[in-house]
């Protein structure tokens, strides 16, 4: 008996060894990449830590991004592209992979080829052609709104339109992933609920409202999710096409790390924001999980 | 068999492990070598002593100093190409270095001007910069002033420092050490695409029948009109305000127009926003909406202005040198010839040109034989009796000696040459100049944009960099 819990308890332990040395090397990635340099920033974010400098001053850096009227700038930019965006791509990305997914494989493949095509292709070049639609003298925009007797727009160069143009660009690279998550996910509903309920004659609106849309919330939570984190650390595109202008306008938070990291090398004030946007990510991520999550399974 | 198959699968997860771990271990590895660890190849070498080493640039290695010493050097584009590749010319540069001095090895990794300067703050903040490197004054000088760099005094000789105008010097030193040695310059200007007027008969509004090429406001505005009128496809004049990178261009612009100075003499507050700027200021907001100037200035980037000109699309540049010239010539898009002039002042007075000045500097790695090794590149590459002149032209630039002159027979050389006499001292060496110019464009964007007038734009550009000023002099003198 006492040989029998011995043993039982050897296979547990051994089990329990093997899982874990499984995992070992990516918690190894994962301590080294991400955990330890995420600690070492807020480490960081206590010190003045410039290229001469390295000083303790408490919650100073904090302070000084308290009364920041260009950080407190970039902040409201940066809640109001996620604001805009998010929705933006979720509500098109549904759409698309709506119209998509009834379409035969070869004509799915193609549009999920098509949508998917900025997500891997490298934001500069993206960026680059984005530049050229802009341009305040020659772009294709201006070109277009002249044909009906618009007087040119410097579409990054008017605080007005602006972030608009910015947020713009931001969605079509950002909506490839959601639409591919989107199609899979409306491919593995049940035809049988859907058709169930065309007999009870429910109506499109009906349908995607009381069958669809419940069966999408797991991948409604994993996309707005990701999407918001995306969205809340947006940077090569603003890096690229405004530099932050005219008159922060566009400048958001992941901008001003960069400027005052590696433009002016504050790194302790560029961690100091770091850590005050992760916070603000981490109580967005934890509202949407509470809200979003769902039991459903399929 | 079970445990036989959980004994292969930990052996497999072990084996993983390790790998991960010596994968991470290496690279770790590679990072303290980067960063000048003592105790290397370089590190053994310490007792090397560098003045001496500096002293003896010229000479022949001896033997019992053979020990071989490995300095990295980083490189802007500050060479042009050789058969298109960059860097091409630094390699032969090395190589013949190497032939002279065969105990260094020089490891050269090229640098953008793009990504270089944050790629260089990073690698200051974590040990790991490299020995040398070939910049300007702007950077240059702020690393001096926080204690990174080696002096070089000891590799000056009383025929160098006497042969360099004073001008050059104050830009190379802070509190009487030497951290840059100065090797290429070129006053910045404008440019005129010459063609443009020769076509629209208007040759005549430009001042290139005068030896020294200065001219007034009002004749620039003359000028602007013509192309205006007669030629409705070229913008008559560019200027950006998009972000940092030319603001050279831009401020010593606004400061001639205005007849004023950017900064004041010791560099210790703004001096620019004065009524005469402040109405330049307000000119060129209303000429952007007249399209004198280029639409849509607070969106574009120097070097998008730059692309105009190339194409044949712009009048006037406002941000071209000698040294531009010659980098843009390979980069025409359009026949056309340019033609380089000071900028215009609103009273005809003499122009202030800021410099670009070249040189080269040494970081403090606590390695004194990486130092030594370094003041003999450097040495070499300024004043090898071959290389040093070779690479002066391939620069594009003119030299800092006033005793080297006619390099290059072209007549844009030759004016290059005579615009020296209007170069000013730039402001790029003034203390807390790298925050001082985050606060430049965004207040020309609200000016251009017309949300502030040229006034109110330029005093709230001096209230921030005064105050940045303030706090960089005291943080220098903790």
């Amino acid at each position: 008996m006492a040989g029998a819990v011995l043993r039982r308890k050897r296979y547990i332990w051994r089990e329990w060894l093997t899982s874990y040395l499984f995992l070992l090397p990516a918690l190894a990635f994962f301590l080294l990449f991400v955990a330890f340099p995420m600690l070492k920033g807020i480490y960081i974010s206590f010190f003045d830590y410039t290229l001469r400098d390295f000083d303790f001053v408490g919650l100073d850096n904090f302070n000084v991004l308290l009364h920041d009227d260009v950080f407190a700038k970039s902040m409201w930019n940066t809640m109001l592209i996620v604001l805009v965006a998010v929705p933006a791509v979720v509500l098109f990305s549904i759409f698309a992979a709506m119209t998509i997914y009834k379409k035969s494989e070869m004509q799915r493949s193609f549009f999920r080829g098509v949508f998917y095509l900025p997500a891997v292709s490298s934001v500069v070049s993206i960026t680059v052609v984005w530049a050229s639609i802009y341009h305040p003298n020659y772009g294709i925009l201006n070109y277009i709104t002249s044909l009906f007797g618009a007087e040119p727009i410097g579409w990054l160069g008017d605080t007005r339109t602006a972030l608009l143009a910015i947020i713009l660009v931001l969605i079509t690279t950002s909506v490839g992933q959601p639409i591919i998550l989107y199609v899979a996910s409306l491919g593995n509903i049940p035809t049988s609920y859907i058709e169930a309920a065309q007999i009870d004659r429910a109506s499109a609106g009906q349908i995607f409202r009381k069958i669809i849309w419940p069966m999408l919330m797991p991948t409604n939570l994993y996309i707005i999710v990701i999407t918001t984190i995306n969205t809340f650390q947006v940077f090569a595109i603003i890096q690229l096409l405004t530099s932050g202008g005219p008159m922060y306008a566009t400048s958001t938070v992941m901008y001003g790390v960069y400027e005052q990291a590696f433009m002016l090398g504050s790194f302790g004030l560029a961690s100091a924001m770091g850590v005050v946007l992760a916070v603000v990510i981490g109580i967005i991520s934890v509202i949407q999980f509470k809200y979003l999550g769902s039991d459903v399974e399929y | 068999m079970a445990a036989r198959k959980r004994r292969i699968a930990s052996f497999i997860a072990i084996s993983l492990m390790t790998m991960v771990m010596a994968a991470c271990s290496s690279n770790n590895g590679g990072t303290k070598d980067n960063a000048g660890e003592p105790g290397n190849a370089a590190g053994s070498n310490k007792a090397a002593n560098s003045a001496n080493a500096a002293g003896e640039a010229n000479k022949e290695p001896e033997p019992e100093q053979a020990k071989p010493v490995e300095i990295t050097w980083w490189n802007f584009p500050t060479y042009q190409p050789v058969d298109g590749e960059v860097g091409k010319y630094e390699k032969q540069l090395i190589e013949a270095f190497n032939a002279k001095y065969p105990d260094v090895k020089v490891n050269l990794e090229m640098i953008t001007f793009d990504g270089g300067p944050q790629k260089l703050n990073v690698a200051i903040a974590t040990n790991s910069a490299p020995d040398v490197i070939y910049d300007a004054p702007g950077r240059i000088i702020d690393w001096a002033k926080k204690d990174l760099l080696a002096p070089l005094d000891d590799m000056v000789t009383g025929e160098v420092r006497g042969d360099i105008a004073d001008a050059f010097w104050k830009q190379s030193m802070v509190g009487g050490k030497t951290y840059m040695y100065p090797i290429n310059t070129a006053p910045f200007m404008m440019a005129v695409n010459k063609t443009v007027f020769e076509k629209i008969g208007a040759l005549d509004l430009l001042p290139l029948d005068r030896p020294d090429r200065t001219w007034t406001f009002d004749e620039y505005k003359k000028a602007l009109q013509a192309v205006k009128d007669k030629a409705p496809d070229v913008i008559p004049s560019g200027f950006y305000a998009k972000s940092q990178a030319g603001d050279q261009g831009t401020r010593a612009y606004l400061a001639n127009l205005g007849v004023s100075r950017f900064l004041n003499e010791d560099n210790s507050a703004v001096a620019i926003n004065s009524d005469n700027a402040a109405a330049a200021l307000d000119w060129l907001a209303q000429a952007s909406k007249e399209k004198i100037v280029v639409n849509g200035a607070a969106s574009l980037a120097a070097g998008d202005v730059n692309d105009l000109f190339l194409q044949g699309k712009l009048a006037f540049s406002i941000n071209y040198s000698a040294v531009l010239r010659a980098q843009n010539a390979p980069l025409k898009k359009a026949e056309f010839e340019d033609v380089l002039l000071p900028f215009p002042t609103l009273d005809g007075s003499k122009p202030k040109l800021e410099p670009y000045l070249g040189g080269m500097a040494i970081f403090n790695n606590d390695d004194e034989a990486k130092v030594a090794a370094s003041k003999k590149l450097i040495d070499f590459i300024a004043n090898d009796p071959e290389w040093g002149k070779k690479s002066l032209i391939q620069t594009g630039g003119l030299s800092v000696r006033n005793s080297i002159t006619g390099l290059y027979d072209d007549p844009e050389y030759a004016y290059s040459e005579l615009a020296r006499q209007f170069i000013t001292d730039p402001p790029t060496i003034a203390d807390g100049y790298a925050e001082i110019r985050t606060f430049w464009f965004p207040e020309l964007q609200r000016a251009i944009l017309g949300q502030a007038s040229g006034k109110e734009a330029l005093d709230g550009f001096a209230a921030k960099a005064n105050d940045a000023i303030a706090k960089a002099k005291a943080s220098a003198a903790k």
